[in-house]
């Protein structure tokens, strides 16, 4: 299976457009999540290549979400890109703190968005 | 310095236990004069007792200066009594002569002798000492025997003396042994008296020394009582107010003092009691005023935290519209929906542009806000100065560019590794570099750093249009641009010196410029290169 597969954890509609339009120009497969646990069942169940995790989640937030995907054996190899809308000092530490890969803030350039993207999973 | 206090300690407790003192102490407080009044009373009655003692002293002096005088007449009368018994002894001795001898001369020796007798009998009868019974008695023998003297004298003359001498001599022996015993009598009498009179001066002396000794202790004692007691009925009501005025210290104002004193001290004890009152009264408003306080306190702090809450939904609210506008912008830009027109291409930056301004106010309204809340925290971490100068310069080069600027940094090598916030160090050197920018046409902008000793100084310097002089303090002030043609013309928030000015501040740090009117200016701020704390 070549194709790539990107699970994006996002509330908000508009967010998921964009990124969706994005990833209409690459390669990549987009599954979409709208809260915390159904990321973490969606991760879980379709074991994707990489996650974009909002921080601020209905449910369950992102970071909690990454630490339960970072503690299953099945899912703590997945790189996690965690996204946050408080761009405040301490985002980072907490973000690497709950086992994420990377970090980006919002509101983000999409053309970075990608660029982190392909940076963390190369297009095949 | 103890020993008296414990003594009156001891005085107070007998004095305030349930005695007659306690009784007379609280009536003497009670009395409805003045303290003066009471004092001068106390003393006057002490001093009207030591004039009676001085009286009764008189009246026994001069009762005993009275017995001595009788005692000298007494003595004045035994040698009268005396001096007629030796008389008349002389009168028998020459009436025995005259009857032995049958002279006449004898007989005007007598009758010599027998008026120095009737002279002491007539001293003693003035006197008034002797019984007119015993003088009368004694003058009736006297007068026998100077009968006797008379038929002795006239038996010599008619010369019959021989035959009559025998019934003369018996006759004469008679009377000499009855005038002789009750002149013996008399005699006894008045020495009787005089001893009498001796033991009388006795007993009025020994009277007079008790009675003057039982006054004179007994005004001491009054004294002494007078004095305790006046005392007593002061020290009572200070001892009082004594209690009252700790426990008042203390806190609590409900109390009274209540003083059996009608005095001065009675009035000052309405007086505290009147104080005490007030102070109660302020004491409870004082403290309303204080519980309103918490309470207002309370209701600000949870407001303080509802309005940090609110501010940290609202950054995400915020945020997630502006990450979705900005977004889609870009990837019309980028072409992400096809080729844009050329009569686009202009909006499409204006609202590029227009976003990113707004994304800038936004985020420097709610840093400002967290401050201005308190509720802004430094993430401290060690950081290189070296890699905060590169961000800033590379976020900003494409701008200083775009005016042509010369847009350089002077970092020294080898600088220590630094603890702080980097994120907001940077964002504190992009404001400043990105004001430089902003407000220089042509020239150049440097960004540098120095290490004096563990402080670091960084400097951002222009060649812009500079500050007024007058406004180079205000330049912090949030909103504060030098003009509002300046904020039209280039832009800002006019947030980003007050937003950096505390972020310094809270490194610890400080922050001023200099500038000179169109040649420039040069923001510096010092912070340690090592921040103490956790950041909080």
């Amino acid at each position: 299976m070549s194709e790539k597969t990107v699970l994006y954890v996002e509330d908000n509609e508009y967010n998921r457009k964009i990124v969706r339009q994005l990833f209409k120009t690459t390669s990549y497969k987009l599954i979409e999540a709208v809260d915390g646990e159904d990321g973490v069942a969606l991760a879980q169940k379709e074991l994707p290549n990489l996650i974009l995790m909002d921080v601020q989640l209905p449910k369950m937030s992102g970071l909690d979400a990454t630490k339960l995907l970072k503690a299953d054996v099945r899912t703590s190899h997945i790189p996690v890109i965690v996204i946050t809308s408080f761009a405040l000092s301490g985002d980072r530490e907490r973000a690497a703190e709950a086992g994420a890969t990377s970090y980006l803030a919002k509101p983000y350039s999409p053309r970075e968005l990608l660029a982190l993207v392909r940076e963390q999973l190369p297009e095949s | 310095m103890e020993q008296p206090e414990i003594e009156l300690e001891q005085i107070a407790a007998v004095v305030e236990s349930r005695t007659p003192v306690r009784k007379l102490v609280r009536w003497v407080a009670g009395i409805r004069a003045s303290v003066h009044t009471k004092l001068l009373a106390a003393f006057l009655v002490v001093t009207l007792l030591f004039i009676v003692m001085a009286g009764v002293s008189l009246r026994t002096l001069v009762g005993t200066t009275r017995q001595a005088q009788l005692l000298d007449e007494a003595h004045e009368q035994v040698s009268w009594a005396q001096e007629g018994e030796q008389a008349l002894a002389r009168q028998m001795h020459y009436t025995d002569l005259a009857l032995l001898s049958q002279s006449e001369a004898a007989i005007s020796k007598i009758l010599r002798e027998n008026n120095r007798f009737n002279d002491m009998l007539a001293k003693l009868e003035t006197a008034g000492v002797v019984e007119q019974q015993q003088l009368d008695q004694v003058r009736a023998s006297q007068d026998e025997a100077m009968a006797v003297v008379a038929d002795i004298a006239n038996a010599i003359r008619d010369g019959k003396i021989g035959t009559v001498t025998g019934e003369l001599l018996r006759r004469q022996e008679r009377l000499d042994g009855e005038i002789s015993s009750r002149v013996g009598m008399l005699v006894d009498a008045q020495r009787t008296r005089m001893s009498r009179l001796r033991e009388n001066v006795n007993d009025a002396n020994r009277r007079a020394l008790v009675l003057t000794s039982v006054f004179g202790l007994a005004a001491v004692v009054l004294a002494l009582f007078c004095g305790f007691v006046i005392s007593w009925s002061f020290i009572l009501p200070v001892r009082e107010a004594h209690k009252f005025l700790d426990e008042v210290a203390a806190g609590n104002f409900r109390g009274r003092v209540r003083v059996p004193n009608r005095d001065e001290f009675g009035l000052l004890a309405d007086r505290m009691n009147h104080m005490t009152e007030e102070l109660g009264r302020f004491d409870r408003e004082q403290r309303r005023a204080a519980a309103e306080l918490a309470r207002l306190n309370d209701q600000l702090e949870q407001t303080s935290k509802a309005k940090s809450e609110f501010l940290a939904n609202m950054s995400h609210e915020l945020r997630t519209p502006m990450n979705a506008i900005l977004g889609f912008t870009e990837m019309l830009i980028d072409g992400l929906y096809g080729d844009v027109p050329q009569a686009l291409k202009e909006p499409l930056a204006d609202i590029q542009m227009n976003g990113r301004h707004l994304l800038r106010l936004i985020n420097d309204v709610l840093d400002l806000s967290k401050i201005e809340a308190g509720r802004m925290e430094l993430a401290l971490g060690e950081y290189s100065v070296r890699e905060i100068v590169d961000i800033a310069q590379l976020s900003l080069r494409s701008l200083a560019a775009e005016k042509g600027l010369e847009f350089l940094t002077d970092v020294p090598d080898g600088l220590p590794p630094a603890y702080g916030d980097s994120t907001r160090l940077t964002q504190c050197l992009m404001n400043l570099a990105g004001n430089a920018i902003k407000f220089t046409k042509r020239g150049r902008v440097e960004i540098g750093v120095r290490l004096d000793g563990d402080q670091l100084t960084y400097r951002v310097a222009d060649t812009g249009i500079g500050i007024p002089k007058e406004e180079l303090e205000n330049v912090f002030k949030e909103f504060r641009q030098v003009d509002a043609t300046v904020t039209r013309e280039f832009g800002g928030t006019g947030l980003g010196l007050s937003i950096t000015k505390k972020f310094v501040e809270m490194h610890g740090g400080r922050i001023w410029a200099e500038s000179e009117l169109r040649k420039g200016s040069t923001f510096i701020f010092t912070i340690p290169l090592r921040v103490k704390g956790d950041g909080a």
